[in-house]
């Protein structure tokens, strides 16, 4: 990355001087890109959104935006638009007067708001809105409002703080795409931040996953997903089974585990770990074959002790190898799903689709 | 609902009526009781007139008491008000500790009797001799009535949604112009309410006045009090009447204040409206 | 650290009110506490004989140059406003001292050396040893006379505490008197408020709204408007007793102004819309899920009155009472103008105190104890009831 529109150089933010909410932050953001930072509540992503829109003061580091120091420049001048959870729209101005303050504030002259108000506003499909107050808008609507008074004066830069945490799932759903849409054809950058990781996965090029104040992991989608950096990223994005044990044996990628109960497993590792070490495995459901005659790399006697109907597809609860929270997902038609509990059956997972990961601290 | 029920509502109901009318009953006597043509006050009234309205308004001390209270209470409410604003507003933007203990010191002055005030008041003046002046029935009364000022405009501060300042920002916005289009008109309604209360505070206010206010400074209260301590003349109910009428414009300006600030502040709820 | 700009500003803001607040407010307060402790009259008239007297043991009689001080500057304090101030001040310590300083001042003339005898010969209470004790100890800055009467306690000649002659010991039964009616009117109140409350957040909101309307109206009539209004409706010829006589219920008219009676009535009508209005807030504002819950767990009408309803108004009760027993407290207009003598509060003496006998000692001492008494409520207030503001019952 050449040319980052933002970065980050150890950041850090404390609140009280004791607690640090934000801690040796390093983060390139790539013009144009759509980066998401997705962690649970209280994981410090606002703060560091934040202090990138100029509402906190980093306690040590340095932010720039397209190379230059934003230590000291106050929010009204970074140009960097926001779009807020509570939407943040003016109660007392109507949708189009929404709209024009920015305008008026970048000192857009007068002949172009109107042209600007009326392309924006089609944008987000709510021409015949314009003169309404947004207490009479619904949810949705307010939050098309309020990505468009973000875009509408043309910002390089777009911050999403949880803008869709408020509505109801199949609206968020349609909204998701929406600004995703928006971005690919408008080309700004947009740092987004949201607790839901399938928002994230949905809309982001790249995703950094919070926890206590740091970024565990920046990556691509389907990395995070296939290849979790640690314990806690398995965990937060997607359903994995997890077994405690010891690296036995390695081979560059590819090695042996043994778990609490004295069984070997073979997985894939890439951490900088050494025999001895303790590690997690991570198994995803979805990658685990199941039925009286499978077989694959490992193999395990299980026991059904539950099944859970979920339309397109089952998840079944086993005992495998001394965990009784073993989860495995099939096809809504498969055998395994109308066989009585306490049925024996084996699962079966390859090498390569279990991963051998560090544990959280 | 059981019989028993609906007897304890029906007992419930009357009760809440006589309380009501032992609420309103002695505002209202005083309206007829303002146009009588008897000398008396009596009920029922020998006939009626406006004979002590017409003595009200040709009286020199009840019209220079009936200036005296509006100059008094219009400065008390925009000194009041500005001061109080200001104060709130420091309050709501700062970041630091004990302001729970600013905002009790300046609420004082609403517990502490007002008899203690007053003397206080009129001891102090009388070193500075602002004692038998307007002005210093003018800092009294706003010493009285800001703590209205200063919790109302804080309620509706606290409605107020912070992030409408970040935005504001965001989209360019210097924080006065932030403050100019968009606190300020979000807040009018409260400031209003406060202004209103500050007036009425002074409007009404008596024992001070008492202490501080020489004859030139008397208040329409004032007035009123010396008449009753002299000669139960009509002409104080019809004092009473035109006092009365004040409070409740007075009272309708406040509801409308206040629903206009509900209307507001109802749009920060970002729940779905339909 | 620095302090930030945030704060800066916001100190800038708030600094304008305080300094209103902290030079009109608290600082007079202070100098009411100074006047009730403050000793000023016999250092100012009488300098020399303070000095004359300072080096006096007690015992006996002082030196004749106190006695050629007090003749000199009790003659010269006649000439100015002086003598009347501190024969007042001194009268107040002892009845029968105001006659002898005028008299002393104004016999200058006939005064000759040696003039201990001369004086003892003008009035033999100048040949008093209890005499001089008391204008020595009157020399200093401090006297703790006006808070101790205030309590019925007195000073005796030599100097300690003890109880206030019977026919000066009005004070405490003045406290107890005003707790008492406050007691009642903020019983009164909550007993006639809680029904009326609950019963308007019961109506329809149409209902409530004009129910609301009518408490609204007197709680922003002003308290002299409604006190007067009392104070026509009580008279012997008012309307009160006029309807009494029209409906035959009494033959002779009833005293009802200038009574106790008067008092109740027109206080509770003052100080209603104080219960009434944070009762209905809380009440509107209880979910009735927990009513229900309850009904659902099988408890009849009168134990989820008492087990979940009136526990979880309770905070508006307190809140309203306290309000009102606070207001109460320092009432002064009302009993004024409709009780009669022995229906007058603190607040009553506080103002006699400084407009008629000129007794600013006294009336700050009483203004000083109600105070600390007001002090003591709230404190109990902020204890008792949680998240207790003083603006809670602001319209
Ligand atoms: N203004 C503030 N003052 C003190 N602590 C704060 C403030 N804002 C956030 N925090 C604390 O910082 C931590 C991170 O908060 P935040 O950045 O809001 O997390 P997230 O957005 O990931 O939920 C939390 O523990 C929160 O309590
Ligand atoms: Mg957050």
């Amino acid at each position: 990355m050449h040319d980052p529109i933002v970065t980050f150089e150890q950041v850090t933010k404390s609140y009280d001087g004791r607690t640090r909410v934000v801690e040796a932050l390093d983060l390139r953001l790539a013009r144009g890109e759509f980066l998401t930072m997705l962690g649970p509540s209280g994981s410090g992503k606002t703060t560091t959104l934040m202090m990138l829109a100029g509402f906190e003061d980093p306690t040590s580091g340095t932010i720039t935006l397209e190379g230059k120091k934003l230590n000291h420049v106050p929010a009204h001048r970074r140009g960097i638009g926001m779009v807020f959870q509570n939407y943040a729209l003016f109660p007392h101005m109507t949708v189009a007067e929404n709209l024009v303050f920015p305008l008026q504030m970048h000192g857009v002259p007068k002949a172009e708001i109107e042209p600007k108000v009326k392309r924006a506003l089609e944008m987000v499909r709510l021409p015949h809105l314009r003169d309404r107050k947004p207490t009479q808008l619904s949810g949705g609507q307010q939050q098309r409002v309020a990505v468009a008074r973000a875009l509408v004066y043309g910002p390089k830069l777009v911050l999403m703080d949880e803008p869709l945490g408020a509505l109801d799932k199949q609206l968020r759903e349609e909204l998701q795409l929406e600004i995703k849409h928006l971005h690919e054809e408008l080309g700004v950058t947009i740092v987004y931040v949201t607790h839901d990781q399938s928002e994230a996965l949905t809309m982001s090029d790249r995703i950094a996953v919070f926890h206590h104040g740091r970024v565990q992991q920046l990556a691509t989608p389907a990395e995070l997903y296939e290849r979790p950096a640690n314990a806690f990223v398995a965990s937060f994005i997607g359903e994995n089974n997890r077994f405690n044990g010891t690296l036995a044996a390695r081979d560059g990628t590819a090695c042996r585990v043994r778990l609490s109960g004295g069984e070997e497993v073979a997985a894939a590792i890439e951490a900088d770990l050494a025999v001895g070490a303790p590690v997690v495995l991570s198994v995803r459901p979805e990658r685990v074959a199941i039925g009286a005659h499978v077989s694959a790399d490992n193999c395990f006697a299980a026991e059904l002790l539950e099944v859970i109907y979920l339309g397109d597809h089952c998840k079944l609860r086993l005992r495998v190898a001394g965990s009784e929270a073993f989860i495995a997902k099939v096809p809504a038609g498969d055998p395994a799903t109308i066989a009585p509990r306490g049925t024996p059956l084996t699962v079966a997972w390859p090498a390569q689709a279990c991963r051998a990961i560090p544990p959280l601290d | 609902m059981n019989p028993q029920g609906r007897g304890l509502a029906l007992f419930l109901r009357t009760f809440t009526a006589i309380v009501l009318v032992f609420l309103m009953a002695p505002i209202v006597v005083v309206f007829p009781l303002s146009f009588s043509s008897g000398e008396l006050l009596t009920l029922p009234t020998p006939g009626y007139s406006l004979r002590w309205y017409d003595d009200f308004f040709s009286s020199s001390k009840w019209l220079l008491a009936t200036r005296n209270s509006f100059v008094v209470g219009i400065a008390t409410a925009i000194l009041a008000t500005t001061l109080g604003t200001l104060a709130a507003l420091g309050i709501f933007l700062g970041r630091f500790r004990g302001k729970a203990f600013i905002v009790a010191l300046m609420s004082t002055p609403m517990v502490v009797p007002v008899v203690v005030t007053a003397i206080a008041m009129y001891f102090a003046f009388s070193f500075v001799g602002l004692n038998n002046t307007l002005t210093g029935l003018v800092v009294a009364h706003t010493v009285l009535s800001v703590p209205y000022v200063l919790i109302t405009v804080l309620a509706t501060l606290q409605t107020f949604d912070r992030n409408l300042l970040k935005a504001a920002a965001t989209l360019g916005a210097p924080p006065h112009v932030a403050f100019r289009r968009v606190l300020l008109p979000l807040i009018a309604p409260g400031v209003a309410t406060g202004a209103l209360f500050a007036f009425a505070t002074s409007f009404d206010e008596l024992v001070v006045a008492i202490f501080v206010a020489g004859p030139q400074q008397f208040t329409l209260p004032r007035q009123m009090y010396a008449g009753l301590r002299e000669f139960l003349s009509p002409t104080i109910a019809s004092a009473a009447v035109l006092l009365i009428v004040c409070s409740l414009a007075l009272l309708a300006a406040n509801e409308y204040f206040r629903a206009r600030g509900k209307a507001r502040t109802a749009a920060a709820d970002p729940a779905e409206p339909n | 650290m620095a302090i930030s700009r945030n704060n800066l500003l916001a100190a800038g803001l708030i600094a304008p009110l305080f300094v209103v607040v902290v030079a009109s407010f608290i600082v007079p307060l202070l100098v009411t506490l100074y006047t009730a402790i403050g000793n000023p009259e016999v250092r100012q008239t009488l300098p020399l004989t303070t000095g004359a007297l300072r080096d006096w043991n007690g015992e006996g009689l002082p030196p004749e140059a106190a006695f050629a001080a007090v003749i000199a500057e009790l003659a010269q304090a006649q000439e100015g406003q002086a003598i009347g101030q501190l024969s007042r001040r001194l009268n107040f310590e002892q009845t029968g001292l105001r006659t002898l300083l005028l008299k002393t001042a104004r016999a200058k003339e006939t005064l000759a050396a040696p003039y201990r005898e001369s004086l003892v010969a003008l009035d033999t209470r100048w040949g008093d040893t209890e005499l001089w004790q008391l204008l020595k100890r009157n020399t200093g800055t401090l006297t703790p006379l006006f808070l101790l009467r205030s309590l019925d306690l007195t000073l005796t000649p030599a100097g300690s505490v003890a109880q206030a002659p019977k026919e000066d010991a009005v004070f405490l039964p003045l406290f107890a008197r005003t707790f008492v009616i406050s007691f009642w009117v903020t019983v009164l109140c909550v007993v006639i408020g809680y029904p009326v409350a609950y019963t308007l957040s019961t109506l329809s909101q149409r209902a409530a709204n004009i129910g609301m309307a009518l408490v609204l109206v007197p709680f922003w009539t002003s308290i002299l408007v409604r006190t007067t209004a009392w104070f026509i409706l009580l008279q012997r010829e008012g309307p009160v007793n006029a309807l009494l006589r029209g409906l035959s219920i009494v033959d002779e008219p009833v005293t009802m102004i200038f009574t106790r009676f008067a008092v109740y009535v027109a206080m509770v009508h003052v100080l209603l819309p104080f219960v009434v209005l944070p009762l209905y807030s809380v009440m509107k504002g209880l979910d009735p899920v927990y009513l229900r819950a309850a009904a659902s767990l099988g408890a009849p009408p009168w134990q989820r009155f008492l087990r979940v309803y009136l526990p979880m108004t309770m905070p508006g009760v307190a809140a309203g009472g306290l309000m009102v027993f606070m207001l109460s407290v320092g009432f002064y207009i009302t009993p004024a103008l409709v009780g009669g003598p022995n229906d007058q509060m603190v607040s009553y003496f506080i103002a006699f105190f400084t407009n008629q006998t000129i007794n600013w000692g006294m009336a700050a001492a009483l203004a000083c104890l109600l105070l600390l008494m007001t002090g003591i409520l709230v404190g109990v207030a902020r204890l008792v009831v949680p998240g207790f503001r003083l603006g809670s019952v602001s319209p």
